[in-house]
C-alpha cells in the first residue's frame, strides 16, 4: 500500500466514526467541513496554487474519444482544451470575471447569463475549499444509498443560479455522485455525475474519473496526470483574439 | 444523426410458415419493439397512447400469428398506432436490397438520382474514370453488371419502408464496389442510343473522415464562384475541421459577393451541431435559431451563434429528395427565419436522430429517439422541406448542360441584389 493510499484510508476510517447511524442527520456545513478534511486538509488545499492537468474524454456509445488539457490557477483562471478527432479543438477559459468558449463548430462565444454563473462556479480554485464563497445556501435532506453505499444527500444552492444535489458516502466522507442541471444557450439538460477513482495529487485527494449523464448520452472524463504548483506558460490564460474582438464589438455597442 | 443503413448486417429471411423457433424470434422482437418504445421514445406515454395498454392488445395476437409475414404486419401496425415516421421495420429481405455498407467504397466518379423511375446521372466528379470514359450528364443507367435496374426500383418503391432516400441510396450502392474493381454500366446516352461501358472503379472523392462509430466516410467539400456568387457544395455534415473551415473561408471571402448559394443536393446530414455552426456565417442577429430537438428529458435548442463576419446579402439553398437529417434542420431552419431560399424538390423528410437495431427475427428496427420542431413551428420529419421554389431537375436540361435549379437560383439572387440596389 503507497503511503498516500494509507493515509486516505486513515481519513475514511476516521469519517466512519464521525457519525452513528441513529444519529440525526449532520448539518450540510460539517458534511462539506469534512470533505476537505477527507481529501486532504485545509493546509494542503491552501498550499497549491496551479494545476495543470491531462486526460482523456469520452462518449463510449458513440465510439467518440478525445484528449483533454487543464490549465487552473488561484483563484479563478482556467483554460481547458479539448481535441476530438473528426471535431478538432473545443476550447474554454475563465478569469477577471469573465467565460467564453471557442469551437470549429460555433465560433467564439462569450458565456453570459447562468450559463458565465455555472462556469465561473465550476471553474474556481480550490472550489471544495471555497465553498462558502460559492453557495449561499447548504443544506443535508436525508440520506439515500448510491451504489450500495449510504451517502447523505446535500442541496446546495449557489449565489447565482439552481440548487446542486451532491451525495457524500457516510464511510469515506468523499462525494460520489451529483444531480444538477446544465444551462446553456441550447437549454436546460439534468445532468447526473458520479465521481470516483479518487487519487492524490499535491496532498489532496482529486477524483479522476468523472462520468456525466445527459440527454440519454454518457460522457467520461478521466485525468491522467495532475502537476501541482507547476509553472504555467506565460499568456496561458490571455484572451483569444476573437474572443477580445466580441468584447470589444459588445463595448462599442454599449457606448452608442 | 447518422445515416440510417449504414451499420446493419442482417441474415435471416422471412418467409412460408414460422416453426416453433420462429415464432419465439418473433414474439422476442415484438417485446424489444414494445420495449425499445417504452423506454427510449421522447414522449413518456408514446403518441399520447397507453402504451401498456398496446401490449395487452398486441401481446395475444403475436401469439396466435400463423407465419412470419403475419407477425411483421402485428408489429407494423403496432408501431403504425403512434402515426410517427421513423419507427418502421424492414424485413431482412428487403434490407439485403438496401444494405449499402457491403458494397465497398470504390466509384466511378459519378452521382445518379432517379427522376421519373429512371436511374440518370445528375453529377460527375472532375477526372473520374466516368468522365474519362465519355459518360455525359444527363445519360441514363438501365443496367450494372448484367443486372437491370428497373426491377429493384419497382420493388424497392412497393415497400412501405422504403422512402426515397433508401432508394436513391440503394441505387447509388450498385455503382459502387471495391476500389480497382470495375463495374460494366449500360447507359442510353443523349441521342436514346444503348451504350455498354466498362468503367473502373478509383476511390471515392473526397478525403477518409472518421468521426466516433461511424464508418469511415469520404468527404468532399467544394467552393467556386459562379459570376459574382459564391457557391459550395459539400457530400456530407462531417470531417467537421475541414468542412467548417471551408464554409468559413467561402463566407469570409466572398464578403462583397451578390448572393451566395449552398448545394445540399445529395447531403444526407451528418453532425447536427454544424448547421448551428454554418448558420452562424449567415445570421447576424443575436438569440436565432433553427429549431429545437425534444427528448424525454430535455430540449436542445438549435441556436445560431452569429460571427462577426456573417454574410449579409440573399442566400439560395439548393435540395432535393435526398437532402437529409442535418441538411434538412439547415435549409429547414434557415427557410423558417427568413434567411434563405430554398429551390429544388422536396427534401426526404428524415430529420430525426434515428437508430436501426438488428431483432431476434433478423428484421431491422429503426426507432426515432427525440423530435425535432424547426423554427417556423413545423416538424420535419415526416413532413421534410418544401422549397420556395419548386424545380425538378430533368434528363432534358441535364443533356444540354443546364442545371435549372442553379439557374433558378442566380436569377433571384439577381433580382435580388437590383432590388436592394433600388
Amino acid at each position: 500500500m503507497t503511503r498516500t493510499s494509507a493515509i486516505a484510508l486513515g481519513f475514511f476510517i476516521a469519517s466512519s466514526l464521525t457519525w452513528a447511524a441513529d444519529e440525526p442527520l449532520p448539518k450540510a456545513e460539517t458534511v462539506l467541513d469534512h470533505y476537505i478534511e477527507v481529501t486532504g486538509g485545509k493546509e494542503a488545499y491552501l498550499q497549491r496554487k496551479t494545476e495543470v492537468s491531462t486526460g482523456s474524454f469520452e462518449i463510449p456509445a458513440q465510439g467518440i474519444k478525445g484528449t483533454l488539457t487543464r490549465y487552473d490557477a488561484d483563484p479563478d483562471k482556467s483554460y481547458a482544451v479539448v481535441e476530438i478527432e473528426g471535431v478538432g479543438k473545443i476550447e474554454s477559459g475563465t478569469g477577471d470575471g469573465l467565460a467564453w468558449e471557442r469551437s470549429l463548430i460555433s465560433g467564439p462565444r462569450v458565456l453570459s447569463g447562468e450559463e458565465k454563473a455555472q462556469a465561473l462556479r465550476e471553474n474556481t480554485f480550490n472550489a471544495e475549499l471555497n465553498w462558502r464563497k460559492i453557495y449561499s445556501k447548504v443544506e443535508t435532506t436525508g440520506v439515500e444509498t448510491v451504489d450500495g453505499e449510504e451517502c447523505y444527500k446535500l442541496v446546495l444552492t449557489p449565489k447565482e443560479g439552481r440548487p446542486e444535489t451532491t451525495y457524500y458516502q457516510k464511510s469515506t466522507g468523499l462525494a460520489v455522485k451529483m444531480n444538477t442541471t446544465l444551462v446553456s444557450t441550447m437549454g436546460e439538460l439534468p445532468v447526473e455525475a458520479t465521481m470516483g477513482d479518487y487519487r492524490e495529487f499535491g496532498g489532496v485527494l482529486v477524483a479522476t474519473r468523472i462520468t456525466q449523464k445527459a440527454a440519454g448520452t454518457e460522457v467520461t472524463r478521466t485525468i491522467q496526470t495532475m502537476k501541482v504548483n507547476e509553472e504555467i506558460p506565460a499568456g496561458r490564460f490571455d484572451l483569444p483574439a476573437d474572443i477580445k474582438a466580441l468584447l470589444d464589438k459588445a463595448t462599442a455597442g454599449a457606448k452608442k | 444523426m447518422r445515416s440510417m443503413l449504414g451499420v446493419l448486417l442482417f441474415c435471416l429471411v422471412l418467409n412460408g410458415q414460422a416453426p416453433p423457433d420462429q415464432k419465439q424470434l418473433n414474439l422476442a422482437s415484438f417485446e424489444k419493439i414494445w420495449t425499445t418504445i417504452r423506454d427510449k421514445h421522447w414522449e413518456k406515454n408514446p403518441g399520447g397512447l397507453d402504451w401498456q395498454a398496446i401490449h395487452e392488445e398486441f401481446r395475444p395476437k403475436m401469439e396466435k400469428a400463423a407465419n412470419s409475414e403475419e407477425a411483421l404486419a402485428l408489429m407494423r401496425e403496432m408501431l403504425g398506432r403512434l402515426h410517427q415516421t421513423h419507427f418502421a421495420i424492414f424485413p431482412a429481405s428487403v434490407l439485403d436490397d438496401v444494405d449499402v455498407e457491403a458494397m465497398g467504397d470504390g466509384s466511378p466518379g459519378m452521382d445518379v438520382r432517379v427522376l421519373d423511375d429512371e436511374v440518370v446521372v445528375v453529377r460527375l466528379d472532375p477526372g473520374s474514370p466516368a468522365e474519362k470514359a465519355g459518360v455525359q450528364l444527363g445519360w441514363k443507367i438501365v443496367g450494372v453488371d448484367g443486372k437491370d435496374l428497373a426491377p429493384l426500383i419497382l420493388k424497392l418503391k412497393s415497400d412501405p419502408a422504403v422512402h426515397e432516400l433508401t432508394l436513391e441510396r440503394a441505387v447509388a450502392a450498385r455503382l459502387s464496389g471495391i476500389a480497382g474493381g470495375n463495374l460494366r454500366v449500360r447507359f442510353v446516352d443523349g441521342a436514346n442510343r444503348e451504350r455498354m461501358l466498362e468503367l473502373g472503379l478509383a476511390p471515392a472523392r473526397g478525403q477518409l473522415a472518421r468521426f466516433g462509430n461511424l464508418p469511415p466516410q469520404h468527404v468532399w467539400f467544394e467552393s467556386k464562384r459562379i459570376e459574382d456568387t459564391g457557391y459550395v457544395a459539400f457530400n456530407m455534415f462531417l470531417d467537421l475541421p475541414r468542412v467548417m473551415t471551408g464554409f468559413g473561408s467561402a463566407v469570409t471571402g466572398c464578403a462583397q459577393c451578390r448572393g451566395f448559394i449552398i448545394d445540399l443536393r445529395g447531403n444526407p446530414g451528418g453532425i447536427g451541431g454544424m448547421a448551428m455552426g454554418m448558420a452562424g456565417w449567415l445570421v447576424s442577429a443575436q438569440d436565432e435559431r433553427l429549431g429545437t430537438l425534444y427528448l424525454r428529458d430535455g430540449t436542445i435548442k438549435f441556436v445560431i451563434n452569429p460571427r462577426l463576419e456573417a454574410f449579409n446579402g440573399p442566400v439560395a439553398i439548393l435540395v432535393d429528395g435526398t437532402s437529409a437529417s442535418t441538411a434538412e434542420i439547415f435549409a429547414g431552419g434557415l427557410q423558417d427565419l427568413h434567411r434563405a431560399r430554398i429551390f429544388g424538390t422536396r427534401t426526404a423528410a428524415a430529420a430525426l436522430p434515428s437508430v436501426i437495431e438488428k431483432l431476434p427475427n433478423g428484421d431491422g428496427f429503426q426507432y426515432a429517439i427525440a423530435n425535432y420542431i424547426s423554427e417556423g413551428g413545423k416538424p420535419l420529419e415526416g413532413v421534410g422541406v418544401t422549397p420556395d421554389t419548386e424545380l425538378k431537375l430533368t434528363r432534358k436540361a441535364l443533356l444540354t448542360g443546364r442545371d435549372p435549379v442553379i439557374d433558378a437560383a442566380l436569377e433571384w439572387i439577381h433580382n435580388e441584389a437590383r432590388e436592394s440596389a433600388k
